[in-house]
């Protein structure tokens, strides 16, 4: 055993003094590093670690990499942190002060610290040295070699003076051996060890150990100076039975077994799946006892646990446990890997199948529906049960094929689509619903409306919103890949199918795409301006040609025209006139409506045919006419999703800087000013460019007093110097502008082109493309999640996390390109945000068991800090609150760990005769003994130093380390 | 847009030598010289009168900064209030905003707080603004005094210049001024950026947990 090294046998073989050997080096660099560190001499600026400073102080530590020949040595130097106590220390100073590390042999500030280097623990020491071999490098394990490293070291202990203990490891790393000593003025301390993979059954107990002890510091005079003693067991609790954490049973099954709505897919699962905490650890502990105060031997001890005057706890947590939150989370982005499309996933022949199934029955039903002049209005519902007649009738025939039955289909389409579940009496009650629901929902929304737009996903009670939770839940429990393949096909298919239909796509905000969201609710939501466009032309054309009818009777149709269409779209409004041409179009306006009627009535009895009249500007004259200036109706620009607006502002970027290039780009955006000049001409028959100036760009028209012939003050405008330019933009664009309407334009937006655009963008998305889209929703969903369970759990190393990772998630998520690694990261983060408060829940249900309100407060305190820091401590010991729910924990883990095979009433008829027998403790899984003294070495009339053994013993492992001080001054 | 987006502007296109671009967009009241102030950045010249601006248009100036090429794409909008939804769409890959009006003319002084909500509804978080009072040369006609500029550039958080395109006066301030705000921002989200990179080493570790090194004994 190494711990009988004999340090004092200094034989090398050292041959020529003159050339420096492996080992001078060695020796000569440790002495170096040692020096480098300034570890040299009895530094003032240290003193002794005050109380349980070793857990609350910082310990940090220094590295370097030594050679002995070719082998590799890691020398460290471990210390505690203390703060520079400037006292007047220089004077109480003492030449031969004993060394820190030998003071803290003695010192019980710091007894059994819950968290430290197992040096720490065994030798108390605050500061040290430690050589070890190099990570690929053999362990010293001859004993020639390990009494070289020792002599090494105290050949430079000697030389240079350092007063911090050093340690070498030997033997194998995990046996965690070590040898080292300390030398200071006078005195010098070793440190040895003893480790056996059994214990010995003589040093079983507190005397054997003491007799260990007492016999190697063998102690010449009498009375013997008393041993104190510390002690610790600890007790393992790892049956949870009685006391099982709250989580109720994942509901697996429910949501889709009967007719749960789907709103169900709207939440996102939360809990671990297993005990999260997985062992409690009972530390009871004798802080400072005496020799012949308690006895303990082989057949009799007073260490009973209950009567420890010190508990402390720990707990300890189940490693990575299962949580469904951020089960669904991972599982989500990992299809964000998987390159397979749909069609591959699903198999050729079922997507083949259902394409042309579906380009079958669309056709036939637009077919149906296209001529909708024809079609009765409230036919309109018809088609809508056809259409989920057509899917019933798919569904099952492709029942055995597809990942998801029709039930669960249905659902989940339900759910996405709820608008598609009440039958509307007709379509216009459905616009309405859909028109107060949004401002409403955008109300409430205010919130998580900041969160949304950090994220660039999108509104918590939006369709993609709701779409991402959706898939990730289906991913989670519904068939994984195929499943979500699955679903991405039908919703793609919904899509067009209320494309064909004009039915607004339900749950978005209204208006152009929202640049803060994602990709693709920004395209969800340009489907949406294209449906919203072509119906409203195709209602228009509709009611024109009831309109058309009357007119062949009455004159005055106009009116009833106008009021007919207000019916469809309220709020919205157009000029309903016209002689249904091929490019026909009606343009919607924002303006309220209310000015339309007035401006038909002065329209028809003008004389001249002006067209498209919005309102009145500001009650302005035209400049070469009496007749009032109207602001035509126009047409809106086109929306823009992100992706377009990129490939567009790349076309104007691409045409450079020159000024060519700048008219080009001009030239090309002229298409609007173009449309609106040629409304305006509609709109104001006899204008000149000025009028339209003075409506488009006020700034642009300069008015100034001048002095006319008669001599007196006119006010005259004219138009901007800029705008006189020869051959500018404008006049050039108002040049060509023809009189026309807004209607009878060329759309400036196409929205069937655009439609099919985004259906076929839509179609064309892998599933990994899907999951990448919706990936900020499914994230925002889970950050909503955890703020919520967290809100009544109250942890504040979750709120503090759950700050970093909001302004966390925006930054990786505004980026465009996505990040794997650092997204795998993230998502662990929040995972362990979810496991943490699934922590607290278990240690609530655990500990809140007895609900005195008395102790509520200082258990849920107690709870808090179990999982905040690494040891607790125990008010009142066996005896407090926590004690007793701790005790009744052992105890009946106990219990059932002896009577598990018995029948519930046995167990308790029997109780009161078992309860005797059984101990209320299991035997203590390690126990720890410190054994210190102070007694003169070697000789009698020696200085009394420091001598000190710490005992380990464990299931399968026996440890002394003992440190022995010895007066070196006559020896 | 989104090019402008990618971390900051880093560069993505190969065939530009720029270590960086940053996307600026000039704003304002139609008339209050959008143009010409860019014009007198980019090309150093001045013409009193430019076509009133169609649209979007844009010019690139390349300057040095601690040794790194940024490239400046300006855009330059078309102030006529019909252009707003047009422009508004460019916001969101601008990571600054020169928002100018003219010191002769109250109302386009009037709509800087308009504009301003405009910038925080329509554009990304952390980009800049700086408020310019251009036209500063024609003091006989001015306004707007300069401390009303201050005073309202205060309350909004912008910093404040005051410009003439013409006489060039603090245009190349301005400019710089406004990437050198750019610059901060960057290395201050870079900095704050290192938690990100370094996982959760930074502020409290919920793995963390209580557990000794390795000299745990299990006890």
């Amino acid at each position: 055993m190494a711990a009988d090294s004999d340090t004092e046998s200094e034989v090398f073989e050292i041959t020529d003094f003159t050339t420096a050997s492996d080992w001078e080096r060695f020796v000569s660099r440790v002495e170096e590093v040692l020096n480098e560190w300034k570890l040299i001499g009895n530094s003032e600026e240290k003193r002794l670690s005050e109380k349980s400073e070793f857990t609350s102080g910082t310990w940090e530590e220094n590295f370097e990499e030594i050679n002995f020949a070719d082998f590799k040595f890691e020398i460290t130097y471990h210390f505690l942190k203390q703060e520079h106590v400037k006292s007047n220390k220089k004077e109480e100073l003492e030449e031969d002060a004993v060394p820190l590390a030998v003071q803290n042999l003695l010192s019980e500030n710091n007894d059994f610290p819950p968290r430290a280097h197992c040096l720490v623990r065994w030798y108390g020491v605050q500061e040290f040295v430690v050589i070890s071999p190099g990570s690929n490098c053999e362990a010293i394990i001859s004993e020639s070699k390990c009494n070289l490293l020792l002599s090494s070291i105290s050949i430079a202990l000697s030389n240079s003076g350092c007063q911090v203990p050093v340690f070498v490891q030997i033997q194998h790393k995990w046996r965690r051996m070590y040898a080292g000593e300390c030398l200071g003025p006078g005195l010098r301390t070793d440190f040895e060890m003893v480790h056996l993979r059994k214990v010995p059954s003589q040093y079983n107990h507190l005397s054997g150990l003491l007799d260990v002890f007492k016999s190697k510091i063998s102690c010449t005079i009498s009375p013997v100076p008393p041993v104190s003693i510390a002690i610790r067991f600890t007790y393992i609790l790892q049956d949870w039975q009685q006391y099982s954490w709250p989580q109720q049973p994942p509901d697996f099954d429910t949501p889709l077994g009967g007719e749960v709505g789907g709103v169900e897919f709207g939440k996102l699962p939360f809990g671990a799946c297993e005990e999260p905490i997985s062992e409690l650890h009972l530390a009871t502990t004798w802080p400072r006892l005496t020799e012949g105060l308690v006895v303990d031997n082989d057949v009799y001890s007073d260490l009973d646990p209950l009567q420890a005057p010190l508990w402390t706890v720990r707990v300890r947590t189940t490693e990575n446990p299962q949580c469904l939150l951020g089960d669904v989370l991972s599982e989500f982005f990992k299809l964000c890997c998987i390159k397979e499309t749909a069609e591959e996933i699903l198999g050729r022949g079922m997507a083949e199948d259902e394409g042309k199934e579906n380009s079958d029955i669309s056709s036939a039903l637009s077919k149906l529906t296209e001529p909708s002049a024809t079609v009765p209005i409230h036919k309109l519902s018809v088609s809508n049960m056809v259409h989920s007649a057509r899917k019933h009738i798919r569904r099952q025939r492709h029942m055995d094929e597809s990942p998801l039955n029709a039930g669960i289909l249905n659902t989940i389409l339900l759910y996405l689509f709820p608008d598609a579940a009440v039958e509307k009496p007709s379509e216009y009650t459905k616009t309405k619903s859909e028109q107060s629901n949004t401002p409403g929902k955008t109300e409430q929304d205010k919130n998580s409306d900041n969160l949304f737009s950090q994220l660039k996903s999108a509104p918590s009670d939006s369709l993609t919103y709701r779409l991402a939770l959706c898939l990730s839940l289906v991913n989670y429990n519904y068939g994984g890949l195929r499943a979500v393949a699955h679903v991405w096909q039908e919703f793609v298919l919904e899509l067009r199918y209320r494309w064909e239909n004009n039915y607004l796509i339900f749950g978005l905000a209204g208006g152009s795409p929202d640049l803060r969201c994602c990709l693709l609710h920004q395209k969800l939501q340009m489907l949406n301006c294209c449906i919203e466009r072509k119906r409203a032309r195709d209602d228009a054309r509709k009611v024109l040609d009831e309109g058309k009818e009357r007119a062949h009777r009455e004159s005055g149709s106009s009116a009833a025209a106008v009021t007919s269409t207000k019916e469809v779209s309220p709020g919205k409004s157009w000029d309903s006139w016209s002689d249904s041409e091929e490019e026909f179009f009606e343009c919607l306006s924002d303006q309220g409506d209310m000015d339309a009627p007035q401006t038909e009535e002065e329209k028809t009895g003008s004389k001249r045919k002006a067209e498209g009249r919005l309102h009145q500007y500001n009650s302005m004259n035209l400049l070469n006419s009496s007749e009032p200036l109207y602001v035509p109706v126009t047409q809106e620009p086109a929306p823009m999703t992100e992706d377009l607006l990129e490939e567009q502002s790349e076309v104007l970027a691409k045409l450079g800087t020159s000024a060519e290039g700048t008219h080009l780009r001009a030239r090309m955006q002229s298409a609007c000013l173009l449309s609106d000049m040629e409304s305006f001409k509609a709109a104001n028959p006899g204008c000149i460019l000025d009028d339209f100036v003075r409506w488009y760009s006020p700034r642009d028209y300069v008015e100034e007093e001048v002095v006319d012939d008669t001599g007196s003050l006119v006010m005259k405008g004219h138009l901007s110097a800029r705008m006189k330019i020869p051959g500018n933009m404008w006049v050039e664009a108002w040049e060509t502008a023809r009189v026309t309407p807004a209607r009878r334009q060329k759309r400036l937006f196409d929205d069937t082109k655009e439609a099919e655009r985004v259906l076929h963008y839509m179609a064309m998305q892998k599933p990994a493309d899907v999951t990448l889209h919706l990936l900020p929703c499914l994230i925002h969903g889970t950050i909503l999640k955890l703020k919520e369970e967290e809100a009544t759990e109250n942890i504040p190393s979750v709120q503090i996390s759950l700050q970093q990772v909001v302004s966390q998630a925006s930054r990786l998520m505004q980026t465009p390109a996505r990040d794997y690694k650092r997204l795998e990261e993230f998502i662990n983060r929040l995972i362990a945000m979810e496991t943490v408060i699934t922590q607290a829940r278990s240690l609530k249900a655990k500990f809140s068991i007895c609900d005195k309100a008395e102790n509520r407060e200082d258990l849920e305190i107690f709870v808090r800090s179990l999982l905040e820091e690494p040891e607790v401590l125990v008010i009142g010991a066996g005896q407090g609150p926590a004690g007793s729910i701790i005790h009744r924990m052992f105890v009946s883990a106990q219990r059932a760990a002896v009577l598990a095979p018995l029948d519930e009433d046995l167990n308790q008829e029997r109780q009161s005769t078992e309860s005797s027998r059984v101990p209320d403790f299991p035997s203590p899984a390690g126990r720890e003994i410190l054994l210190r003294t102070c007694v003169p070495r070697p000789a009698p009339y020696s200085k009394a130093l420091p001598q000190r053994l710490f005992c380990v013993l464990l299931k399968d492992e026996f440890r002394l380390a003992g440190a022995f001080s010895s007066d070196t001054c006559f020896f | 847009m989104a090019s402008a987006n990618s971390t900051y502007g880093q560069k993505e296109t190969s065939d530009q030598n720029f270590d960086y671009m940053f996307k600026i967009l000039i704003i304002g009241n139609s008339s209050v010289g959008k143009t010409s102030f860019l014009f007198r950045y980019a090309d150093d010249s001045f013409t009193p009168t430019f076509v009133s601006t169609v649209g979007i248009d844009f010019k690139v100036k390349t300057i040095y900064r601690s040794d790194k090429r940024i490239k400046l794409q300006i855009w330059d909008t078309a102030g006529q209030e019909r252009y707003r939804t047009i422009t508004t769409a460019y916001y969101r890959g601008a990571m600054g905003f020169i928002l100018m009006y003219d010191i002769t003319n109250e109302d386009s002084f009037n709509a800087v707080q308009d504009w301003s909500t405009q910038i925080k509804t329509y554009s990304w978080d952390n980009a800049q603004v700086l408020l310019v009072g251009n036209k500063c040369d024609m003091e006989d006609e001015r306004v707007v005094a300069s401390q009303r500029g201050q005073q309202l550039s205060d309350q909004l958080g912008f910093e404040f210049f005051e410009t003439s395109a013409k006489d060039n006066i603090n245009v190349k301030q301005t400019f710089e001024r406004l990437v050198d705000i750019i610059c901060e921002r960057m290395s201050e989200s870079l900095d704050n950026n290192d938690p990100t990179i370094t996982g959760a080493k930074q502020g409290p570790q919920l793995n963390e947990q209580p557990q000794r090194s390795h000299q745990d004994c299990a006890c």
